[in-house]
């Protein structure tokens, strides 16, 4: 009876591993009934812009909402929404003259009333605008007439304009005044291409499109009748279901999986402005640890196979970096020093600097996956360095980098998604609390860099800057991230670097 | 049997005491909460002013006493993470933890029970076999192991049930059946070796003897009192279902205490584990000092021996 | 993790003929129990030459290979390899140490604070029971996962750290049998004898009372590692048990988690293994109980 019990055990294990190998089931495609079938593994938050900062209910958002302006991000250029023409008439007022032949979902024509209600109100302290800093350069605005309105500014704010465009949306005054923030959540109405026709938070969206939409919006000539949105947090789900066809369009997919996935349906991996990096701190430990040395820093840039880590844990569009910022931003100078992987040279480097038997430190790591952290710890094994992996929450990490308490910090940086360098080089190498280097000579380059009106001399001193952090090594920069997007067959889609899907753009093969 | 009853309500209390000293005690073995509420911006100024805003510079003691009056009262302080009362995040994942426990420790009565008894009824039997089997296995089985290989077959390839998340009843079909599978073999293998004793005995030899017809002599007398050891099995086996859920609720992202408890660890908010520790002992020492005092009463012998 | 009742009989047999059938299949269980689980000590004790390769040997360019029964599988990694290129069969071979080390390591430390506990509140009785009985109800009522979670996060978890945590968290059932089994023989006639001959309490314990404990003690050993082996892939499969790089089964389930879809086995095998130790160290366990007739009454 034992005995029969245990080859039972082994015989259900044996099956497990034996199912294994067996297929699942398949199911139509949302091209039949001219609906887009999506998922995230996170969900949406309540759908006012104004309170959340996740991209899903963002995303949402934007598809229900529309707010004055509109960045084309393939041309680089600000197209008119909700407003026709805009005008600075003073260094702190811009008047916009407002589209007349707009309606709400719910019918109620669009005037100069829902903006006023809509700024007046989420400026005020009291409303609890998630970001202040999207709002706090508004006073207030003033209504001009029924389509013209003007906004005052409380201070001036280069990216007003950019801010206005599609960032901040115009609710109508009415439903709002009533219901408030949460009124908004729970019944969404805007003037998008899409409108809310079906809500259970945290499960299930679905969008219908909006035959009224505004004539010229650059939202315009959404094909897709129906967008269903659910929220699946295991992404092996979604995988499962975007083979059987019962998912037309998910995203944020691990390399490996997309790897799989790909060829069985389509994946796009669109490359976005984050970078990872592993920073160097020569001041760290009262500047008395082998990092001080730069023989030593350039030896771990050798030792470290980056093309391998690149192509095994991002892939796609991500590719090496040379220099300490995204190719895609103004300024990132690629002429630069580079290091090959050549564990060699690394070795010889390091018995250059007197660590022939090779040294232990300390590399905390915060929101990168661990196996990459890994991989790292594994190549510098190979030429001696005992690299102590330690993983923390990035605030903490970030706490221990500024306190001067670690060596090497291996994280990410996003650059807030903006092409110019000036977003990355002067919070590492500007003589802030996070530049742990301290080199005056890159301090003075960028802060001529920072202020300079003049490309030609920013991009003169953004390149002296960035050829010695790589002649120095300061930095250690792998990759430039990138975002897989799994999508039907059928299924004509473009991403965005901004990582706004735009769905209305999307149409059936 | 008062006295039985006032003895045991004591030890609970005392227990009660030394369990809320320990998970109190948590909090200060993992370094300065100070400096842990501070945060990692926080610099030492900021530490020492919460030191005395909190109270932490007060002898241990006296913080221990006025934690444990406040926990009396619901008041478990502030999770650092969340910024709001811990009592509150509690009362928002406790009744899917008790739910699914509750579900699971019904679901794996309903099939040890009638498994127990149909095995003791033919010792050796073919039925006796597979019932023994299946408590082999099932003790042998990492439950998160049985969760995700669930997944894998019934959820991903078959699509048979959702596979994480509850967004309806049938989110709950896996964990509660894995979760079952887990508490199920002893209750089967108690319920069975009560039923041999009973069956044994002298009285239910003479209510054959009587020429009772089987079925009531196996259910007016047998089962009734077989389920004796059964009531103080399923006592601990509850509480554990509920603190067994830690593993099943991060398998299935269930929003579920388990699943706060381990988040909470995760990210060091030690005021939340704390709770969860205190709440969930307390839960496991009513239960059994309820089913302690249950048997006492359906079983006279038991009282004289403590 | 595992139930925290009691190891109940598995129930007496009714005729004198299944009592002999039990006994001989409950034999059998440990012999082949016992033979399985000696053979997977071996393996763990030879791993160094058993292993094909390295368990720490990243390889980049390998990574996922199939394992044998998939037409894309390579001759050198049979069972495939890891998300890091790790051969999985040598991960799986050295996993099985971190397991037994583990699961033995603790039933020893435990054993023995927990025979201490129970043997001294059954000895000596009254007050001295009391606290004893006090000591093994509060350990009782703890949450044992979360406790041993907590305990693992605050004090950091080498393996031999999380060794003395399980330990001090799980004598609990070495304490409540020998309490139970020393009640009972604290007043027979050789104990008696002993004392008469003015033998210390502590000889008396030690040399009269613990070697008639040992079946009893045994069987809940047996139990305990099974236990243990158990709570340390918990804890391991959850993040806070053994750290990696160390190829421990708990920790391999959880990082084969992301990929359940493409590569199932990566999660499969190493609870399969973990399955097949954990029976047949249960199967010895009940083997024994029956061969020692039932010693925890």
């Amino acid at each position: 009876m034992m005995g029969s019990s245990f080859k039972r055990c082994l015989l259900g294990c044996a099956t497990a591993v034996a199912l294994t190998l067996a297929a699942g089931p398949a199911v139509q495609a949302g091209k039949d009934d001219n609906t887009l079938q999506v998922a995230f593994a996170a969900e949406p938050e309540p759908l006012d812009t104004y309170k959340i900062a996740g991209r899903q209910g963002l995303i949402l958002a934007r598809h229900i909402y529309d707010g004055l302006l509109y960045k084309d991000l393939d041309s680089g250029e600000i197209k008119p929404a909700l407003a026709e023409a805009w005008e600075f008439t003073g260094p702190l007022t811009i008047d916009f003259d407002l589209r007349r032949d707009v309606t709400f979902h719910n019918g109620a024509p669009f005037t100069a009333e829902d903006v006023v209600a809509t700024f007046n109100t989420v400026v005020a302290p009291e409303y609890g605008t998630r970001y202040s800093i999207s709002v706090d350069w508004i006073d207030h605005v003033e209504k001009l007439d029924d389509h013209k309105v003007r906004i005052h500014m409380s201070k001036p704010f280069a990216g007003a304009v950019e801010m206005l465009a599609d960032a901040l949306p115009i609710y109508p005054r009415e439903h709002f005044a009533a219901n408030g923030s949460e009124g908004m959540a729970r019944e969404p109405v805007g003037t998008g291409p899409y409108r809310l026709v079906e809500q259970i938070p945290g499960v299930r969206y679905v969008l219908e499109r909006f035959e009224d939409h505004y004539q010229g919006s650059p939202k315009a000539g959404a094909s897709i009748d129906r967008i269903v949105v659910r929220t699946i947090p295991e992404m092996n789900t979604q995988y499962a279901e975007l083979l059987s066809g019962s998912l037309d369009w998910i995203w944020r997919i691990p390399p490996d999986q997309a790897r799989r996935l790909d060829g069985r349906v389509s994946i796009i991996s669109a490359p976005i402005m984050r970078i990872s990096y592993i920073g160097f701190a020569p001041q760290a430990l009262g500047g008395d640890s082998p990092i001080a040395d730069s023989r030593v820093r350039r030896a771990l840039l050798h030792a470290v196979n980056r093309e391998a880590i690149t192509e095994a844990f991002s892939g796609g569009a991500s590719k090496v970096l040379k220099s300490a910022c995204n190719p895609a931003q103004f300024g990132c100078e690629q002429d630069v020093v580079t290091y090959d992987y050549d564990p060699e040279k690394a070795k010889a480097l390091l018995a250059e600097a007197g660590y022939s038997d090779g040294f232990e430190m300390e590399i905390v790591f915060a929101a990168m996956p661990r196996p990459v952290a890994e991989a790292i710890a594994a190549d510098l094994a190979n030429v001696g360095v005992t690299a102590i992996l330690n993983e923390q929450q990035y605030a903490a990490g970030v706490g221990k980098w500024r306190a001067k308490e670690i060596p090497g910090f291996f994280s990410n940086w996003g650059s807030y998604g903006i092409g110019d360098v000036v977003f990355i080089l002067s919070n590492f190498f500007g003589g802030g609390a996070d530049d742990q280097v301290q080199d005056q000579e890159v301090i003075e380059w960028l802060a001529v860099a920072d202020t300079a009106s003049d490309p030609a001399v920013r991009q003169e001193n953004y390149s002296k800057a960035l050829k010695k952090i790589a002649e120095e090594a300061y930095w250690m920069p792998l990759y430039n991230f990138n975002v897989n997007y799994g999508l039907s067959q059928d299924l004509n889609f473009t991403p965005h670097p901004d990582e706004f899907a735009r769905w209305w753009l999307a149409s059936w093969k | 049997m008062l006295l039985f009853v006032f003895k045991r309500l004591l030890m609970a209390l005392v227990v009660c005491v030394a369990v809320s000293a320990l998970s109190f005690a948590l909090m200060w073995l993992s370094g300065d909460p100070a400096i842990a509420i501070a945060g990692s911006g926080g610099r030492a100024e900021d530490a020492e002013a919460i030191r005395i805003a909190y109270g932490f510079d007060r002898p241990i003691l006296v913080q221990f006493a006025d934690w444990a009056f406040k926990a009396l009262g619901g008041d478990f302080g502030r999770s650092i993470y969340f910024n709001i009362p811990v009592s509150e995040i509690i009362a928002d994942r406790l009744p899917v933890s008790l739910y699914l426990g509750l579900m699971s420790f019904a679901l794996a009565l309903a099939i040890a029970v009638p498994l127990g008894v149909l095995a003791a009824l033919r010792p050796n039997s073919l039925v006796d076999h597979i019932a023994l089997m299946i408590a082999v296995l099932g003790q042998a089985i990492p439950s998160f192991w049985l969760g995700l290989m669930a997944i894998v077959v019934f959820g991903v390839w078959y699509g048979l049930v959702p596979i994480s998340g509850i967004e309806d009843w049938r989110g709950f079909i896996l964990p509660v059946v894995v979760l079952s599978y887990y508490a199920m073999p002893a209750m089967m293998r108690i319920t069975r070796s009560g039923m041999i004793d009973v069956l044994n005995a002298d009285y239910v030899r003479t209510a054959y003897a009587k020429g009772l017809p089987k079925r009531t002599v196996i259910f007016r007398h047998a089962l009734r009192n077989a389920v004796l050891p059964l009531v103080s099995l399923s006592a601990v086996q509850l509480g554990m279902l509920l603190s067994g859920s830690i593993v099943i609720e991060s398998v299935f992202a269930i929003n579920g205490l388990g699943r706060l408890a381990w988040e909470s660890l995760l990210r060091s908010d030690l005021p939340v584990v704390q709770a969860i520790i205190l709440i969930l002992s307390l839960v496991y020492i009513g239960l059994t000092t309820f089913s302690d005092i249950l048997n006492a009463m359906l079983d006279p012998r038991i009282r004289g021996t403590d | 993790m595992r139930s925290e009742e009691m190891p109940e009989e598995a129930g007496a047999a009714t005729s004198g003929k299944g009592r002999a059938l039990k006994r001989v299949l409950g034999s059998s269980g440990t012999v082949i129990g016992g033979s399985v689980l000696l053979l997977m000590i071996l393996i763990a004790v030879f791993a160094p030459w058993l292993a094909p390769h390295d368990p720490y040997a990243q390889s980049l360019t390998d990574r996922f290979l199939p394992p044998f029964w998939h037409d894309a599988s390579h001759p050198a990694h049979p069972f495939g390899t890891d998300h890091l290129g790790r051969d999985y069969l040598s991960r799986l071979i050295y996993g099985s140490r971190v397991s037994l080390t583990i699961g033995f390591g603790v039933a020893l430390i435990s054993g023995v604070i927990g025979i201490a506990v129970g043997m001294t509140g059954g000895y000596f009785g009254g007050r001295i029971d009391m606290v004893v009985n006090f000591l093994i109800t509060t350990r009782l009522s703890l949450p044992i996962v979360l406790v041993a979670l907590a305990a693992v996060a605050v004090a950091g978890a080498s393996q031999g750290l999380l060794i003395i945590i399980l330990s001090l968290l799980l004598w609990d059932r070495f304490a409540v049998v020998s309490r139970a089994a020393t009640q009972s023989l604290r007043s027979r006639e050789f104990v008696i004898g002993a004392r008469a001959i003015g033998l210390s309490h502590a000889a008396i314990m030690l040399r009269e009372i613990l070697p008639n404990l040992k079946g009893a003690i045994i069987v809940v050993a047996t139990l305990e590692i099974a236990n243990v082996i158990l709570l340390e892939a918990a804890l391991s499969f959850l993040g806070l048990g053994v750290r990696p790089p160390t190829p421990s089964w708990g920790l391999m389930i959880a990082e084969g988690r992301e990929n359940i879809l493409f590569d199932p086995w990566l999660i499969a095998l190493p609870g399969a293994a973990l399955c097949l130790l954990v029976l047949v160290v249960n199967l010895m366990g009940d083997g024994l109980r029956h061969l020692g007739g039932n010693p925890i009454r």
